[in-house]
């Protein structure tokens, strides 16, 4: 076993998408573990707190006239002009990787394990050690088109501080209307429309004061973990499918194992997207969106050997806790390949619960009769009477409905 | 490098649809603005409503309050022209004087008719009229019931200034229905029902049709109303109130324009004048309403209960042969021809087949058939008057109440706000109530024998059923003839229990003090507990099945364990559903009726299902409700405003339940009681078994709620000891939306997406109202902090309950000094 660091830095991440085309930033064994920090793609909504003098960060975030350090972010096209920059947003998420993991083949099923979550301080002498995140109730939010009060619409950037000196809770320090940016290329940004776009703090008003004596319960996680899909080159890291991605779920943290069927040789394991706290549905559009480092755990289970345990059958995101088994549905289990060439576009004009139910239905009685080995009637009777389904998110394109079942249901004499 | 023009044309439209991923589901939307009165406070919602009409050129009448009760609303634009779909309470709406067009708004009202008020006087319009209105001048158009009405507005802008040649409109224009005006009726009748469901494309291409009918429309003028004299202001808001009186009391027989002005303190002279001066008088007015509050409640089918002698009895009319002929020269058809002919209409545009509830075909099967069977003794007086003396609470006391379970203190299927209270308690007394599983049958010997109160329930032979009325269906069985009432609604529910001064406004908290599950009386399986799961035709399940034969309910017998140190069940026994002959000889060939005793001889008991799986236990009550004031018999499944089906397993042991009282008494009901269910309820049932709760229910007055969790509360709200959850539903008040046809649509339109939204508004609501939060910072905390969840995809209206921690708002233990 061996343990391997993975530093951020313009090489090690990339911005907005998965891809089987992106060489390895590390590449490892079956049973070998690796320290991997993540930057929140939120970081520059408040450039002091979260970037400043933090020398990765700012590695990864430089961005003037003459040079921009992670030039394309999204699976959007990357020659000009732009509407809205390099990748055209199509895809936020800034990840870490991808981390190939040496024998692993289509049909292999990918253990990892997250071992340890830490957030990542502050630099800026004045914030120093202090942790930050920013939630932001954005244009893709449940709520967007559905507001009581004026201005309608809007984008509502709220910034949190993290306490971890006792039981970590987080406490919002104040909040802004999303004013129109522009970035250094000269573009303007109406909306949040292209991640890591710096705001400049003149051109909003902060209000102070905001949530007083509201503390949010911490749950370290990262909001997206997974592997390269086969289907196409570059995929946007907004749906979540069934190599994982943007599943949005806190219960992916420290102490959980996520499983994935392995889609293109090496497995191309790439995580970002961590998130301080978020709530079941991350309702307004994102979390407590705060940079995180993480310890994880690969572990390669080789297709011939998934029969008789709990992987076997497997052909979505499952999740392992100490007390539950998870799996996650969705409106599309792999809109990649359901939706056709135009399905990262395509995803957003069938956002429904209704079909993440019904998804996350049908995965958990494949579970339970494949892996417990019960007959349909006994799967049905145990989901009706022992099964959780749960709202993961409403915010992803590819809306989606974990179901749960509880581990000491199997506990027997 | 490629030139600029040839990247141009592939990078735009990539970005365009970008935006489209991003902005999710809205991408197909933007056109489309939902509106309910759950995202606001009371105080909040007549601004609300205000807005609502005015997107549509329409004002509330000044001489009436704006609308607060519960209003829903779905609008859709394009490009100037806005179709509406308004339904909400009675209320009267003017134009918003919008004096630069002269294109006027076109309303049908679609359940009801109305009462257009114009400066010279005023006119009753029937349902299914289109009503062209000039956007000025004194007009009003008032419904005296609940307002159900399509809205199309269309300005001189619409379609960028596309001219429709609209010729101007000075005076309110009535087009009775035939030829042109249904074409265009019909089409903005469909068109609005599916406003939410339309591609933009459609949408477009019927906002534009419609856009460009209009003209023709107002062309079309058949008859100009009948204006009945002229009158100022003072007298027309009168008048208003004059009618307003009319309309509560129809039911008075002997209602007389004496009794009337005295009622409105003016002289009898007076209100003849008045009325004269329209062109009418009190009596043919008082006679029209009568007539149309009749063919309103004939052509209803939550009103095919109801003998027609009934529903002309409830509009005055105390002599049918009087009635029929009265009918018959208004509306040329006798009563029953009239319902007849509206049952087949229905059931021309009825629902699909295999729903829950109330099938809007079979309902208009049944009113096609005699109805003068069914008719039942329904309404009982304020349930205060007839509490006899023992059943009384002694004022100023807390006293400990027992209400057992047997055929006498149950009822099966339905909430009724007509029923006679079992009890009546005061607040911050306790009561001990037992509950037994409607599923106790399904295992007689097991869950019923030996056990003296569910023997009396469940008794049923050739001879007698203790029991007969199961679910809101008629008594007669007349639509599949499962049985009396149908089972449309199962749940046996012990109450109601009256609240002694409970009233409209009030809230209800009801504390669940313990809960335990109810022995076998069997001697054979004495002390020994057990419970039956049913994945069902009505699970979330049953559509898709994998393998074998393709539909089969299966029933699965468990015992409970509730000493051990972990609670839990273990399957004994399973067995796939046969058809089952009850006592009176009718067959059921699937899970159809409640309380049908299964005989083991019939079915194959599997032995060995679930082998090593426990299941642990999480006792919680389904159903805890209060009357719904809506209609006299609301079947029991789907769960709304009221509480009702909530199966939510958190409404457990030292969980509380605060409810909306809605009628006098509240008339509390409590039932199917669970050993363990999931999030979900997916199979369509829980491990349903008899349970005996005791509760504290306390009555917060409506004067007293300022500051409280409950104030403003529209909605069941369960407290936990760490959380609130909120329950949400696809229709939070499906009865007061749909109307009539509440109790079949409910089942035929739910979803998680309707239910998550309403989850999200009604958590929205309470972090604004009741903790004080800006909706930035409510929006903020609940992406961050609150879990949604599905509580169930099998009651008809669907769940989606929002968790609130409480830890979110507690302060850490001021620093020692």
């Amino acid at each position: 076993m061996k343990h391997h660091l993975l530093p951020v830095s313009p090489k090690t991440v990339h911005w907005g998408y998965f891809s089987k085309k992106v060489a390895p930033s590390l590449t490892l064994k079956s049973g070998d573990r690796a320290t991997i920090e993540t930057l929140t793609h939120h970081a520059n909504d408040d450039y002091d707190r979260m970037i400043a003098d933090d020398p990765g960060a700012e590695s990864v975030f430089r961005w003037t006239r003459e040079h921009k350090a992670v030039v394309r972010r999204g699976s959007g096209p990357t020659e000009g002009p732009f509407i809205r920059g390099s990748g055209e947003g199509v895809g936020v998420h800034l990840l870490t990787g991808p981390v190939a993991i040496e024998g692993a083949e289509p049909g292999d099923v990918l253990e990892v394990r997250i071992l340890d979550v830490r957030p990542r301080p502050a630099c800026k002498a004045c914030h120093a050690g202090k942790c930050f995140g920013s939630n932001v109730a954005a244009n893709w939010g449940f709520h967007y088109h559905d507001l009581i009060e004026e201005p309608k619409p809007r984008e509502v950037i709220t910034i949190f501080e993290l306490d971890t000196s006792g039981e970590p809770f987080a406490k919002a320090v104040y909040n802004y209307v999303w004013t129109p940016q522009t970035d250094p290329d000269g573009i303007l940004h109406p909306t949040i429309d292209y991640p890591g776009v710096r705001v400049d703090h003149a051109t909003i008003r902060k209000r102070e004061n905001i949530l007083p004596n509201v503390r949010v319960p911490a749950r370290l996680h990262f909001g997206t973990m997974g592997l390269a899909p086969s289907e196409e080159d570059f995929v946007s890291s907004i749906p979540p499918s069934y190599t994982g991605g943007n599943i949005d779920d806190w219960r992916v943290g420290k102490g959980a194992k996520m499983f994935y069927p392995v889609a293109v040789p090496g497995a191309f394991f790439s995580v970002g997207d961590p998130h301080a706290a978020q709530g079941d549905s991350e309702l307004g559009g994102t979390a407590i969106e705060t940079s995180l480092t993480g310890d994880f755990e690969f572990i390669l289970h080789k297709q011939a050997d998934l029969g008789g345990t709990v992987l076997e059958g497997l052909t979505h995101p499952m999740l392992e806790t100490d007390s539950a088994w998870s799996v996650y549905g969705f409106t599309y289990p792999n809109y990649l390949a359901e939706l056709g060439a135009n399905a990262q576009l395509e995803i957003a004009n069938h956002s429904s619960l209704d079909r993440a139910m019904r998804d996350a239905f049908r995965k958990l009685r494949r579970f339970l009769m494949t892996v417990h080995r019960m007959s349909e009637d006994e799967a049905i009777s145990l989901m009706s009477v022992g099964a959780d389904f749960g709202v993961t998110q409403v915010v992803d394109a590819n809306w989606g409905v974990h179901g749960t079942i509880r581990k000491n249901v199997f506990r027997c004499d | 490098m490629t030139d600029g023009p040839v990247v141009r044309q592939g990078a735009v439209p990539f970005g365009m649809a970008r935006r489209l991923l991003r902005f999710g589901y809205d991408g197909r939307c933007m056109s489309l603005r939902p509106f309910t009165s759950e995202s606001y406070s009371e105080d909040d919602r007549p601004e609300a409503w205000r807005d609502v009409l005015g997107s549509v050129g329409l004002q509330p009448t000044v001489a009436t309050a704006t609308h607060c009760g519960h209003a829903t609303a779905v609008r859709r634009s394009f490009e100037g022209v806005v179709l509406a779909r308004l339904s909400a309470g009675a209320q009267a709406v003017s134009p918003l004087s919008d004096l630069a067009s002269d294109h006027p708004v076109v309303l049908l009202p679609i359940e009801d008719g109305v009462v257009l008020k114009t400066a010279a006087g005023h006119q009753i319009i029937a349902a299914g009229h289109l009503l062209l209105l000039p956007r000025k001048g004194s007009w009003s158009v008032a419904f005296q019931r609940d307002m159900r009405a399509v809205v199309l507005s269309v300005t001189p802008d619409s379609l960028h200034g596309r001219r429709a040649s609209a010729p101007g409109l000075s005076d309110v224009q009535v087009v009775a229905p035939g030829g042109f005006s249904d074409v265009v009726a019909g089409m903005m009748d469909q068109a609005a029902r599916h406003l939410e469901t339309l591609p933009d494309v459609e949408w477009a291409a019927l906002a534009q049709s419609l856009h460009d009918l209009l003209p023709t429309l107002t062309r079309h003028v058949v008859e100009p109303a009948a204006d009945l004299g002229g009158g100022t202001a003072t007298k027309a808001a009168t008048l208003h109130r004059l009618c307003q009186t009319i309309e509560r009391r129809l039911d008075d027989p002997d209602l007389t324009p004496a009794k009337v002005a005295v009622a409105e303190g003016i002289s009898e002279r007076y209100l003849q004048k008045l009325f004269e001066g329209t062109g009418s008088s009190f009596t043919h007015y008082l006679r029209e309403r009568r007539l149309q509050r009749t063919s309103a409640d004939l052509s209803n089918p939550a009103e095919a209960h109801h003998s027609i002698s009934e529903i002309a009895f409830r509009a005055g009319f105390n002599d049918s042969a009087h009635f029929s002929r009265a009918f018959r020269h208004r509306f040329g058809l006798s009563p029953r021809e009239f319902r007849q002919h509206e049952a087949e209409r229905l059931a021309a545009s009825a629902t699909a087949a295999g729903q829950r509830g109330w099938p809007q075909a079979a309902l208009a099967q049944l009113r096609s058939q005699s109805t003068a069977s069914t008719a039942r003794k329904t309404a009982v007086p304020d349930p205060a008057d007839e509490i006899g003396h023992d059943l009384a609470a002694v004022p100023g006391q807390k006293n400990h109440h027992h209400l057992s379970a047997n055929a006498a203190h149950v009822h099966w299927g339905y909430f009724s706000r007509s029923l006679k209270p079992q009890i009546e308690i005061n607040s911050g007394d306790t009561i001990t109530i037992e509950t037994l599983t409607q599923h106790a049958s399904d295992d007689p010997e097991r869950m019923i024998e030996g056990d003296a109160g569910a023997e009396s329930v469940f008794h049923w032979t050739r001879d007698v059923k203790n029991v007969d009325r199961r679910g809101a269906g008629p008594m007669d069985a007349s639509i599949f003839g499962r049985g009396a009432g149908e089972g449309f609604g199962v749940h046996i529910c012990t109450g109601p229990v009256a609240v002694k001064d409970a009233q409209l406004g009030d809230v209800l908290e009801i504390r669940i003090l313990d809960i335990v599950p109810r022995a076998s009386s069997n001697p054979d399986f004495e002390g020994r507990i057990f419970g039956s799961s049913v994945a069902a035709w009505w699970g979330y399940h049953y559509k898709e099945f994998l393998a074998e034969q393709n539909a089969r309910e299966a029933v699965t017998i468990y015992e409970i364990f509730d000493h051990d140190d972990e609670p839990h069940a273990r399957a004994v026994y399973s067995y796939r559903w046969e058809p089952q002959t009850d006592p009176f000889g009718t067959v059921h060939a699937t899970y159809d009726y409640p309380g049908v005793p299964v005989r083991p001889a019939t079915v194959r008991r599997r032995h060995g299902v679930l082998e090593g799986i426990r299941i642990p236990l999480r006792p919680h009550l389904g159903v805890i409700a209060v009357a719904p004031r809506e209609a006299d018999f609301v079947d029991s499944v789907p769960p709304a405003y009221f509480g009702g089906n909530l199966d939510n397993w958190r409404l457990g042991k030292g969980s509380t339940i605060y409810l909306p009282v809605s009628v006098p008494g509240a008339l509390l009901s409590v039932g199917d009681p669970h050993a363990a269910q999931g999030d979900g309820e997916l199979g369509g049932t829980a491990i349903e078994c008899s349970m005996t709760a005791i509760f504290q229910v306390i009555l917060h007055k409506k004067g007293n709620l300022c500051g409280q969790a409950f104030a403003d509360l529209t909605y069941p709200l369960i407290e936990t000891e760490t959380d609130w959850v909120l329950m949400g539903f696809s229709h939070p008040n499906y009865l007061a939306e749909f109307g009539a046809k509440g109790q079949s649509e409910v089942y035929a339109t739910s979803s998680l997406d309707l239910a998550m939204k309403d989850a999200f508004r009604k958590m929205r609501r309470f972090l604004m109202n009741v903790k004080g939060l800006t909706e930035d910072e409510a929006i903020a905390l609940m992406s961050v902090a609150v879990d949604f969840g599905v509580t169930q995809v099998v009651d008809g209206n669907w769940g989606v309950h929002a968790i609130l921690s409480k830890r979110v708002f507690e302060q850490p233990p001021l620093p020692q000094a």
